[in-house]
């Protein structure tokens, strides 16, 4: 009897103290860990989209707001400033909309005056050598330069030629640029004034 | 002395991989590049040196029925550190060990040392023990992966080594390669260990 108490209490004690050590290391790695994965996974799209900045944008990113879900838990979004002289000028943040083949995510990178700074597909699944096309630079290039007012398809009067054969993934994309875009007014204030 | 022969023992004489064969899962499934094998190594030999440490603290301890399942919270708690710190400062390398750092709790080489040397030896000599395997570990897993970058991408740690008309063998960075490599090494070591 006394052994197998012993048992109970040493196994107990062991794992409870794993446990405690654990959650101690993956609270203090968290912040680290966060930026690592920014760092190696967002980085690149941001550096695609943004140009001319001086600082870490992942660094200085900007949680904000944004409502509240059904369930009442606020919304949040990062947005990736990027500076010159400390002061920002354009911000980067990512938008998704529904392509032929599930969500493609895109990397928006605007100025202050709304103005697209550049594009990148960060994630897809659209079909190879037809909606796969849409992460090619002559698709996003187009974009560079255009305000809420160009970012449509030529066929609903903008200024973006969809890629023959993939207007619902080009579609998608524009949805997702337009997202960001319509966006952009609402946190203005928030992420230009920092 | 006896500190000594236990360090050197794993660089040499027991070299896990080569000597006892032990832990073949990642000796083979990671040393595409030597850089992958230090970094495994590198985590493999501080979850060895502090299970052994942790083991041989508590050997008087823990009960001999609950032994086994204790050691693997011991190796699985030090695995999660490891796998934690390394997401947070060693991104790129977390990414290309990928699965095979959680699966450092199965390796027989951790449990094999804290089952045959850390529950019966003090705490000095296990964690010499777990510091000299960790590190022959680490050199056998170095050379596998320096042998297969060299020959599958004609570099070694990344940097090109070859002449430019060299062309790599892509077979040696596929499974079949790591097992012809592994086979090669452990003829050579046997070759060398014969003549003495």
């Amino acid at each position: 009897m006394r052994d197998i108490i012993r048992m109970i209490v040493v196994l107990t004690v062991i794992c409870g103290l794993s446990g405690f050590t654990l959650s101690y290391v993956k609270q203090v790695t968290e912040e680290p860990r966060e930026y690592a994965y920014l760092k190696f996974v967002k980085e690149p799209s941001i550096k695609a989209v943004l140009s001319g900045y001086d600082n870490d944008p992942i660094k200085d990113r900007i949680i904000v707001t944004l409502g509240k879900d059904e369930k009442g838990n606020p919304i949040e979004k990062q947005f990736f400033p990027a500076k010159k002289n400390g002061k920002v000028f354009a911000v980067a943040f990512d938008a998704s909309a529904n392509g032929y083949h599930g969500p493609i995510s895109v990397m928006v990178g605007v100025n202050d005056k709304g103005v697209v700074d550049g594009i990148s597909i960060m994630q897809h699944s659209e079909t190879p050598g037809l909606g796969a096309r849409t992460t090619e630079p002559s698709f996003t290039g187009q974009f560079k330069g255009l305000t809420l007012d160009g970012v449509n398809l030529t066929a609903s009067g903008g200024k973006i030629q969809a890629i023959s054969g993939a207007s619902i993934s080009s579609g998608a994309v524009v949805r997702a640029v337009r997202e960001a875009l319509e966006l952009l007014p609402k946190i203005k204030q928030e992420v230009f004034s920092s | 002395m006896r500190l000594v022969n236990e360090f050197t023992k794993g660089l040499w004489r027991e070299v896990p991989p080569f000597r006892l064969v032990l832990g073949l899962c990642p000796t083979l499934a990671v040393t595409t590049a030597a850089e992958n094998g230090v970094g495994m190594g590198l985590a493999t030999t501080f979850v060895l040196v502090c299970s052994n440490v942790l083991v041989a603290l508590l050997r008087k301890l823990i009960p001999s029925k609950v032994r086994i399942a204790s050691y693997i919270v011991i190796i699985a708690s030090f695995v999660v550190i490891v796998e934690l710190s390394m997401q947070a400062y060693a991104y790129k390398l977390y990414e290309a060990l990928g699965i095979f750092i959680p699966l450092i709790v199965v390796n027989c080489i951790v449990l094999g040392r804290a089952e045959a040397f850390a529950s019966k030896n003090n705490v000095v000599l296990s964690m010499a023990d777990g510091l000299g395997m960790g590190i022959g570990f680490t050199m056998a897993l170095t050379v596998i992966g320096g042998v297969r970058e060299l020959l599958g991408s004609g570099s070694v740690f990344g940097v090109h080594v070859m002449w430019s008309s060299f062309e790599p063998f892509g077979f040696m960075l596929k499974a079949p390669g790591a097992f012809v490599c592994l086979g090669f090494l452990l003829g050579i070591m046997n070759i060398i260990g014969a003549k003495k």
